[in-house]
């Protein structure tokens, strides 16, 4: 039986969570007219934390 | 899964690394160390400004592009660049992996199965639109290839065993990625029938888990979320901020981001409401020619042959051999690997045949050229199919290796390997044919136009353009190289438009500096403008009609100018909003600050009835407040107008573009080809108006260095005979929506 997709590990949590947390921050930042701290926090955010929070076990 | 066989499929993620790496090697070598046409300059100055491009605005680039623009290597063009080498250089390793897999069912030898592999990878990498188009960062398919490419491998690591411990999170994952995909480009949804279809075919069930597919819906929507980038951004107002998706006028603040005008211009952003094209049951051109436009840019991949040097049909034969290879290895990929088959070949109609009808073309610019008078493409859009050559490749890798495995077993009674290798020689047929044409190494051409057509303004001039070319190089110019920002652009396609006005009205003064500016400035005072370039309100503004119903000449007054203007004359056929707003330009700045007409719209002044009233300065023509008058060092010459010849020579020796373009010894983009034309033409009327004031040894000399630069971009044959032709269209545009303006009755 495939493993349900809501049975996340603790790891993969946190790392979602953090994933959550550094695309605020990057959101945060952005409204405030930050261009360096924003971009920097969303593309960590959305192309390395959040694909390896979904991926890991 | 045996043992054995799991080992054999085991994937080679370090030889595919080193493949990836050796493709960026050579995307590297062959790299662009600055801007280049068309939209590169768009997209490199919205990565550095954190701005936003055109709908849909593209916010998962403008991040990637912002975070590639602060790495400290080469100038900020060069970086922006290195970005899109990168992503298809990332392609490049998955296909690797991708080919490996396939070959894995079908192929006992290691290194056989890793030369296949790397065939795949060599072949997508050096695809001419794959490779030309990753050697600068001209559009943001690059990035959309890497995630097709990374979308496809999660997807054969699903199929191999879709009821496995990691088959949800894969799934959910894709999800994600196709969502995150399409803040790229809207491209990123492409690969979606394909991962449906695959999943169909495997493991059908999947489709009716209800939490699972819960799970994916809510990953693809938090893949979007990117898009949220545009209101905030533009909020701050960045110099390049299109469409404006925001409803905050001065600064940001929560009612006014979250306000209906924010939502309604965002969304007109995404939907590329700006661009209308006609429904799909409207075809622009007939589907078999919009077919033929895709057949003529695949021959262009294996052979890149833009000036017809190569013997014979060359072109042709490569293209019918790589077709054959691909349906071989289509054929192979169906029956050795049914599974990631029903992935990959859907994949390839979706990019294929699906996108062409989608796309909706009209004519290519370089298709069927013996057709007059047909709707065209202001460009070639080879691009748009990237996609498509790339995954292609693949298959045609897997023909090649198809082919090579025949062979072998024909030679011995074992497959002799090594002994056939040879035939394998076929997959560096596009290594060899199109580096020349797909190399942007030392090509500085449109940077220095750049700088050269600002220079022709004087200090706190208004520059009115046309389209991409003229102006997309002026913003990245002004914007990420400092040249020249005192100038205001202001182009033609883009005043039809509500939010543009806004943000020229909003743009600040610059200061001119005079050190930087040109030798021909300094010496003088100019006036700093204290007044913005409109009189109007925004409300008056907002009431400027799309165009006027007028057929009959109108008159424009305005001080001492008055010109007649005949709407036939016009693109459309009547004034647009555009051109009443050039003409109020005129009104409120004529006399108080230099108004110029760049000479690459083509007679736009011509247009507007002001050829009394038009100078030609070098690469631009500037209104006079009076009629231009003969002087010494004012002349006219016939199919030119009055030419400025003292500033227009001094100008010429301060060009920078036609010394860069003679060093390329090349202009592979003809459509484009208007832009280094326009310098030889300028030269070829400087030397008319010298040979009129009798200075006959400098006529020649600046007619031979105009003729230089046609040589440079292989245009020589447009200039055959003595007489200087008219200015050729140089802007090209891929304008927002046309006005829909009534036929002429």
């Amino acid at each position: 039986m495939p493993r349900s997709a809501f049975g996340a590990s603790r790891r993969a949590l946190v790392l979602r969570l953090a994933a959550m947390l550094v695309i605020l921050v990057g959101f945060l930042d952005l409204a405030r007219g930050g261009i360096v701290l924003a971009p920097l926090a969303l593309v960590v955010g959305y192309l390395v934390l959040a694909p390896l929070s979904l991926f890991i076990d | 899964m045996s043992t054995a066989v799991s080992e054999t499929l085991r994937p080679s993620y370090r030889a595919a690394a080193v493949t990836a790496a050796a493709v960026l090697a050579l995307y590297v070598v062959t790299l662009a160390p600055t801007t280049a046409m068309w939209d590169a300059s768009e997209y490199i100055t919205a990565a550095y400004t954190l701005g936003i491009p055109h709908p849909p605005g593209n916010p998962l680039f403008v991040l990637l592009g912002r975070v590639a623009s602060l790495i400290p290597v080469g100038n900020v063009a060069y970086r922006v660049n290195l970005l899109a080498a990168v992503s298809s250089a990332l392609a490049a390793g998955i296909w690797f992996l991708v080919a490996e897999r396939v070959l894995a069912q079908w192929i006992e030898v290691k290194w056989v199965r890793r030369t296949g592999a790397v065939l795949a990878a060599l072949l997508s990498a050096t695809a001419f639109t794959v490779w030309n188009q990753s050697v600068v960062n001209e559009k943001v398919y690059t990035v959309s290839l890497a995630f097709f490419a990374v979308v496809s491998w999660l997807t054969v690591l699903w199929c191999d065993d879709p009821d496995g411990r990691r088959a949800d999170r894969i799934l959910i994952l894709i999800a994600y990625l196709i969502g995150l995909g399409y803040t790229n480009h809207p491209a990123g949804f492409l690969v979606g029938p394909a991962v449906a279809t695959a999943v169909l075919v495997r493991r059908p069930g999947t489709l009716l888990r209800w939490r699972l597919i819960l799970a994916a819906v809510v990953a693809l929507g938090f893949g979007l979320t990117p898009f949220a980038l545009e209101p905030i951004r533009a909020a701050h107002h960045p110099a390049l901020n299109e469409g404006d998706p925001t409803g905050c006028k001065d600064k940001i603040g929560f009612a006014c981001t979250f306000s209906d005008t924010t939502v309604h211009r965002l969304m007109a952003n995404v939907n590329r409401e700006q661009y209308g094209k006609p429904d799909l049951s409207e075809r622009q051109a007939p589907f078999s020619a919009q077919m033929g436009m895709w057949w003529l840019y695949f021959k262009w991949q294996w052979l890149r042959d833009p000036h017809g040097d190569a013997p014979g049909p060359m072109q042709d034969v490569l293209a019918l051999l790589f077709l054959s290879l691909g349906i071989a290895g289509g054929v192979v990929h169906y029956k050795r690997d049914r599974a990631s088959f029903w992935f990959f070949g859907p994949l390839i109609g979706t990019v294929t045949v699906a996108l062409v009808y989608y796309m909706n073309f009209k004519y290519g610019a370089s298709q069927s050229p013996e057709l007059a008078g047909v709707p065209r493409e202001v460009r070639d859009r080879d691009y748009f199919y990237l996609w498509s050559f790339s995954a292609w490749s693949v298959w045609a890798a897997l023909g090649l290796v198809a082919v090579w495995r025949s062979l072998a077993e024909r030679v011995g009674p074992t497959p002799r390997w090594s002994t056939t290798a040879p035939v394998l020689l076929l997959g560096a047929i596009p290594l060899v044919g199109n580096f020349r044409a797909a190399s942007r190494a030392g090509d500085w051409a449109t940077r220095e136009w750049a700088r050269d057509i600002l220079n022709s303004v004087e200090p706190y001039g208004i520059l009115i353009t046309g389209g991409d070319n003229d102006t997309f190089p002026l913003w990245y110019a002004q914007e990420v190289e400092g040249v020249r920002p005192d100038v205001t652009v202001a182009v033609t396609s883009l005043l039809n438009t509500d939010w543009y006005m806004r943000g020229l009205l909003r743009r600040p003064a610059v200061k001119y500096d005079s050190a930087a500016g040109p030798a021909v400035y300094r010496g003088r005072s100019w006036p700093v403008p204290t007044k913005p370039i409109l009189s109007l309100t925004p409300e008056q503004l907002s009431q400027v009609p799309e165009y006027l119903d007028v057929r009959e000449p109108l008159r424009f007054d305005q001080g001492d100018i008055h010109a007649v203007i005949d709407p036939r004359r016009l693109e459309e056929g009547v004034p647009l909003r555009s051109d009443l707003l050039v003409l109020q330009m005129l009104k409120d700045n004529i006399g108080q600050r230099p108004v110029y007409i760049s000479r690459s719209t083509a007679g736009y002044a011509q247009a507007l009835g002001l050829d009394a009233y038009a100078l030609t300065q070098g690469l631009a023509t500037k209104i006079s407040s009076t009629p231009v008058a003969s002087s010494n060092d004012t002349v006219a010459v016939p199919g030119f107008g009055h030419i400025d010849v003292a500033r227009g020579l001094a100008l010429w020796k301060s060009y920078g573009a036609p010394a860069a373009i003679m060093r390329r010894g090349d202009w592979v983009d003809r459509p484009s080809a208007g832009i280094p034309a326009l310098y030889t033409v300028t030269a070829l009327g400087l030397g008319q108006a010298l040979e009129q004031q009798g200075r006959a040894g400098d006529a020649q000399s600046i007619r031979k260095q105009g003729l230089d630069v046609a040589e440079g971009a292989r245009i020589t044959d447009w200039f055959v005979g003595a007489v200087p032709p008219s200015p050729a269209p140089a802007a090209g545009s891929d304008a927002p929506r046309g006005t829909t303006v009534p036929a002429r009755p």
